[in-house]
């Protein structure tokens, strides 16, 4: 009942003009981001907090969270209209929505989409309204042995579950986010590491200009490496879909949008892993599973569904246990701290009415995804004219003010363009981002629990494995380690489809 | 054909992983001996479980043992060709792009932010990387009249705008 007040004066705060004009701008901006390849909501949300900081810090959090979801959805228009994903959490809705575009149903795929992202958001909106409160309770109970092992279990976890080559790279990424997260003032003993003597090292690595590098200039590079010729189906029928369009599938809607919530919870596993993984349990589910990659309505509202569930339940570990549940809340986090908002398990005490503006907050931006991505269709496919040579070299310099603006010293400036380049060749070699960035976001959390936890013994080890939720936290991730091994999780698997095999029949 | 390109790739995907292992290994072993070499601060007579190298020893050791790993597997990948394919990849026009855009990106925020105003700078570096994409490096066909008109805009507005919208309404201040 108490949640339901709070939830009430969460929307009524909002309901300011200010608040309702920084939404509109907000959401407009975030949509063009996410249309145009190349610009992702990470990006996007990173090169704005600059121009947040000044702001109020609940109208800064406001302005964030809309150009985060909005460059979500606006990603599903270049999936269908151009066969690219906007953003790479919309990889999946290509493989329905272009195809339903080319026989001519852009309006409908264009429709679907905007429709499922809101409900998918909204999915998420609950779970999020649901279970942050009684994780943040649970978590005031935690000790330093259970945070080392959170944050040892969100970089292996998001090195296992984004290493699109093999989570070998993913760990690795993992751990050199780590190591940067080494640099500068330790906080048990201030004892200043790896800073070589440069003065500027002691403070360590800020977050925002590694981000802004390893997802501004390294997006740049990726994307002007060669020139892109696209092709825009054009859009000849009507964007807005019948309710009986959308709620036939409401088992694939609901289902997507639980799954989306667990990969959001998932430390540092984003909207990409969201979208994939509620697409493919789609499939296997639906009825005309041979529909699916030929312009299958179900594979696209699976896809979109799936993707922004993830952003709303992202906001679970990144406000409860300040562990950023994708690459894009880890700039919120950034962000929050910024405006002196401490995300963590003393959110609920310190600032009850937060959590609940938050909610109100991606609320009122997935609705107003829902008006302008029905309304504005033309205004949009416009924004997929821009040509990437015009567009990119704007976005550069935002990318120096945007590193340079917050301390205000060139060095902020220097560290952006090692990540950016860095960040590219990583990207190459196809190395996952977000682990790296989790890796720096979690790197003090790791390093001071540990040591904190084995002060408090004396050097013994032991309540790192013996504490319930420790050992728990410790089997999980000595599981994913071993499943990560192909030997190992192959002989597994076998053993669950003999079982199946001769038990009851696979569902579908 | 696809197939022959796909292979191909893979090859030089495993070679470049073979360096890229190679020195990740050796950054891994630099910082085992770094946090091997930190200050235990004995003076301060902390608990030995607690010294500042423990983390970082651990995560070089990591680092190194996957470094290893990784080293290992790509280097039984068979790939005739891999290492001159490699190197054929730092030759082509996307390695050129990216070069390019790198050298213009270094200078304007090396040399330039600092030297002229950030304004200044911000117009150069738009102007130049317009019409460098737009005629030099278009793959397409090229209109240089075009194309100047437009990098003269976009830089007119995109330098002022950014100084105006920063520095003068969001009271930012700018390099």
């Amino acid at each position: 009942m108490e949640g339901l007040i709070l939830l009430g004066q969460g929307i009524a705060h909002f309901l300011t003009p200010t608040s309702l004009f920084n939404v509109i701008w907000a959401t407009l901006l975030g949509v063009t981001i996410g249309i145009l390849p190349g610009l992702t909501a990470t990006m996007g949300v990173a090169l704005l907090v600059t121009l947040t900081y000044k702001m109020a810090p609940d109208q800064a959090i406001l302005t964030l969270m809309c150009v985060y979801l909005g460059a979500i959805y606006g990603g599903s228009r270049t999936a269908i209209l151009l066969n690219i994903p906007g953003t790479p959490a919309n990889a999946a809705a290509t493989l329905d929505g272009h195809p339903l575009a080319r026989q001519g149903r852009a309006g409908l795929a264009m429709g679907l989409a905007t429709t499922s992202s809101t409900l998918g958001t909204i999915v998420g909106i609950f779970f999020l309204a649901i279970i942050a409160p009684l994780l943040s309770e649970a978590a005031l109970k935690f000790g330093s042995y259970e945070f080392f092992w959170l944050a040892l279990f969100g970089v292996v976890i998001s090195g296992q579950m984004t290493g699109s080559d093999t989570p070998l790279k993913g760990y690795i990424a993992g751990i050199l986010g780590l190591l940067v997260a080494m640099i500068g003032m330790e906080t048990l003993h201030a004892y200043q590491r790896f800073t070589f003597g440069i003065p500027a090292l002691g403070g360590g690595i800020d977050l925002i200009p590694a981000m802004v590098g390893a997802f501004g200039l390294a997006e740049i590079l990726s994307a002007m490496k060669r020139k892109a010729i696209a092709h825009v189906v054009p859009v000849n029928d009507r964007v807005v879909p019948r309710l009986k369009e959308i709620f036939q599938y409401w088992r694939t809607i609901i289902r997507s949008g639980v799954i989306g919530t667990f990969i959001g919870i998932i430390p540092g596993v984003g909207e990409d892993v969201g979208s994939w993984t509620s697409y493919a349990a789609a499939k296997r589910a639906s009825k005309r599973p041979e529909e699916f990659g030929k312009g299958s309505q179900e594979g696209l509202i699976a896809a979109e569904t799936g993707d922004n569930a993830v952003v709303s339940a992202a906001m679970i570990p990144t406000l409860t246990l300040a562990m950023p549940g994708s690459a894009a809340a880890a700039v919120l986090i950034a962000a929050m701290l910024i405006h002196g908002i401490r995300p963590g398990p003393m959110l609920m005490v310190e600032n009850p009415a937060f959590l609940y503006q938050v909610v109100a907050m991606l609320l009122l931006a997935t609705l107003a995804n829902l008006v302008f991505g029905l309304s504005l269709t033309k205004l949009f496919i416009k924004v997929l004219a821009v040509p990437r040579e015009r567009l990119m070299a704007v976005i550069y310099i935002l990318c120096v003010v945007g590193s340079f603006a917050i301390t205000q010293r060139m060095f902020d400036v220097y560290v952006m363009l090692v990540f950016g380049v860095v960040g590219f060749l990583l990207r190459e070699m196809k190395y996952p981002m977000a682990p790296l960035v989790l890796g720096i976001v979690l790197g003090d959390l790791l390093d001071l629990n540990l040591r904190r936890g084995l002060a408090l013994t004396n050097g013994d080890p032991s309540p790192f494995f013996t504490r319930p939720i420790s050992a728990v936290i410790c089997i999980i991730i000595v599981i994913t380690i071993l499943m990560s091994i192909p030997a190992v999780s192959k002989r597994v698997r076998s053993l669950f489809s003999r079982t199946r095999a001769d038990g009851s029949p696979a569902r579908g | 054909m696809d197939d022959h390109t796909d292979a191909r790739e893979e090859g030089v995907r495993a070679r470049a992983d073979l360096v890229t292992a190679l020195v990740l290994v050796a950054l891994g072993l630099a910082v085992i001996y770094l946090s091997w070499t930190m200050p235990r601060l004995e003076a301060r007579r902390i608990h030995p479980s607690t010294i500042p190298g423990l983390v970082p020893l651990f995560l070089g050791v990591g680092l190194t043992l996957l470094g290893g790993l990784l080293a290992w597997r790509s280097s039984r990948i068979e790939a005739p060709g891999g290492w001159r394919d490699l190197v054929g990849v730092l030759r082509t026009r996307e390695a050129l792009r990216v070069g390019v855009l790198l050298a213009l990106a270094l200078v304007h925020t090396l040399v330039l932010v600092g030297l002229i105003p950030f304004w200044a700078a911000a117009m150069l570096f738009i102007f130049a990387f317009i019409m460098v994409f737009e005629t030099w490096l278009n793959e397409g066909p090229a209109d240089p009249v075009k194309s100047l008109v437009w990098a003269l805009a976009i830089a007119v507005a995109g330098g002022g705008g950014i100084y105006l919208v920063f520095e003068r309404i969001f009271l930012v201040r700018l390099p």
